[in-house]
């Protein structure tokens, strides 16, 4: 990588830090989109906290879509699991067809107000991208090689965690951080069923008509999209390059 | 050709009734046949002829409908698979080598699940690395895919022999080389067998590779064996019209004389002449006669001491079909 892309990072890193730390540091930028002297920083909560809370949202929903993605798709890529193989996938299919405003509708008289719905919805929605590159990541995997592993002598479990498993790992590993970065944004709904997140200051602008605060939650997701991506897409780097593969 | 001292030489494999069906098609028909020791045995035959089936019900990769296969006289069916593996070297066309493992890696893999400590596993990846002429300090740290053709191929055997398996199993090893860098790696493959005394089946539906490599050779067609014979007995006897013309009618004098030695045909008396060495094949000694324009040329053996001579004539002979 060169110098240039990484500079731009970690100003993005910077300024992200600043501005949830320090907001009020730039209330003369977001005066001007206020109107009858309204606040002109999000004053309701610490951006700081709303962030954090955020973060740990999508993670734990991610982190769950990715244990149980992942290992659907390990599951139905063995001769034992083929058969579940269209059943799952249409499963998967329909939590990413299903709007996760809807599921937020239906979870709320289930499990209530606050963080649940918001994990579930976020669950549902980032399985689809972990399993389908779970699955297009172990199928890619050269025949030959494993015939080779197969005729060498492995037990089908070094095969899978040996052979099959780092090969696809960095297939796997897109796939993740596809999941995360949609569902950073799609998090922001949570917060219409009083989940602690970003979605807060968007709301608040919303309903008190005050642009900057609307731009301020948005600006806030979008750096820590672009900026997780690049993270995880460095992660992903690393692991390709560790498994001898040339940097595509 | 091999010595036939039967006494001394072990039957290693020894394939009784194998048969493999696929629903109603017979893939592999109820075939027998017994490998020497320390011999290479090729299979030829069209494509879809059973061959490679035949091969991988050697190391169980495809169960047997029917039949046996005993190695030193141990039924493969008693050994567990994996250990069975672990002792028969395999090599398929394009390797499949690991392509997130260096090439020492690569070459380690059975004897680490074998579980050797790491210094005779170091030990022995450099062995091989010399054996197959790949310098340690350039290879043992590239993967796969900085490798050239033969460069993989190499690494290939190397890996199927690290564990020093009695048997190894070769699915056309070839294949996948141009035919200049192939004819060498035949030939680098016979230097090591022969100093390894490893027992190989090839599989192959090149004839001339067959030829090159094999003690003996199986000709397969439709799921049979039609003969198994050595490269001589198949050309001067072939058991049905299919081996003939797999043979190739109009090579068979030159195939022939391609499995003789000059020393067999060494005349007493002198000739004048760049001399031809006593271990070269009729066919080289053939072709240079032609191409100089001699009838005769004068033999010495490796440190240069004369022999007698060889003709055009007395060479033809040898490329005659028997009476
Ligand atoms: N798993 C299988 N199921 C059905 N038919 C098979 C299977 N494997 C191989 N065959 C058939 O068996 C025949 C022999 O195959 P193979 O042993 O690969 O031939 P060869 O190596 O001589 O080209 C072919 O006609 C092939 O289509
Ligand atoms: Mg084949």
């Amino acid at each position: 990588m060169s110098a240039g892309p990484i500079l731009w990072r970690l100003a993005a890193l910077v300024l992200l830090v600043v501005f949830i730390t320090k907001p009020e540091l730039f209330a003369p930028l977001f005066e001007p989109l206020t109107i009858n002297n309204a606040p002109a920083i999000y004053n309701q909560g610490s951006l700081l906290s709303l962030t954090l809370a955020h973060l740990g949202t999508v993670f734990s929903a991610a982190l769950a879509s990715a244990i149980i993605a992942v290992t659907l798709g390990i599951f139905v890529t063995r001769p034992s699991g083929l058969e579940f193989l269209p059943l799952s996938r249409s499963l998967v299919n329909i939590g990413q067809t299903f709007p996760p405003i809807a599921v937020l509708a239906i979870a709320v008289p289930l499990v209530g107000f606050g963080e649940k719905p918001t994990l579930i919805a976020l669950f549902l929605y980032g399985l689809l991208p972990i399993f389908e590159n779970t699955l297009s990541g172990l199928t890619q995997v050269s025949p030959l090689t494993l015939e080779a592993a197969k005729g060498m002598g492995m037990s089908l479990r070094r095969r899978l965690m040996e052979v099959e498993l780092p090969l696809a790992l960095p297939v796997i590993l897109a796939g993740i951080r596809l999941s995360v970065v949609i569902s950073l944004g799609t998090a922001t709904i949570g917060s219409t069923v009083a989940a602690k997140g970003l979605g807060e200051v968007i709301i608040a602008g919303l309903q008190s008509n005050n642009m900057a605060f609307i731009l301020q939650g948005g600006l806030v997701v979008a750096l820590l999209a672009v900026l997780t991506s690049d993270a995880l897409m460095a992660v992903e780097r690393f692991a390709a390059r560790k498994l001898g593969q040339s940097p595509s | 050709m091999r010595p036939s001292i039967s006494q001394r030489v072990r039957s290693v494999i020894e394939i009784q009734s194998l048969t493999k069906r696929f629903g109603d098609t017979v893939v592999v028909d109820d075939i027998s046949l017994t490998v020497d020791e320390g011999t290479i045995s090729v299979f030829v035959g069209t494509s879809g002829a059973g061959k490679s089936t035949l091969l991988r019900m050697i190391n169980r990769l495809i169960e047997p409908t029917s039949g046996r296969v005993l190695i030193d006289g141990q039924d493969t069916m008693a050994i567990p698979e994996d250990d069975l593996r672990h002792r028969i070297g395999y090599v398929i066309q394009g390797y499949g080598l690991f392509p997130h493992r260096t090439v020492s890696e690569n070459i380690a893999t059975v004897p680490r699940l074998l579980g050797w400590d790491k210094k005779r596993i170091a030990a022995r990846v450099e062995e091989l690395l010399d054996l197959f002429q790949l310098d340690s300090g350039e290879f043992a740290r590239k993967y796969p895919h900085e490798l050239s053709g033969g460069q993989q191929q190499r690494v290939g055997v190397a890996r199927a022999l690290a564990a020093k398996p009695a048997l190894l199993l070769m699915d056309e090893p070839f294949g996948a080389l141009d035919p200049v860098i192939r004819h060498k790696a035949q030939d680098d493959l016979l230097a090591i067998q022969r100093r390894l005394g490893t027992t190989i089946m090839l599989v192959t539906h090149d004839m001339d590779e067959a030829f090159h490599l094999g003690d003996k050779i199986a000709v397969m067609d439709q799921a049979r064996l039609l003969q198994y014979a050595t490269p001589a007995e198949l050309l001067t006897r072939p058991a049905e019209e299919f081996v003939e013309k797999l043979v190739g009618t109009a090579e068979r004098p030159f195939r022939l004389l391609a499995l003789g030695k000059v020393r067999e045909a060494v005349e007493p008396g002198a000739a004048t002449g760049k001399p031809v060495s006593a271990s070269a094949t009729l066919r080289e000694a053939l072709s240079q006669l032609l191409w100089m324009g001699r009838e005769k040329l004068p033999v010495v053996d490796a440190d240069g001491t004369p022999l007698g001579r060889i003709s055009i004539g007395g060479i033809l002979a040898h490329g005659r079909q028997p009476a």
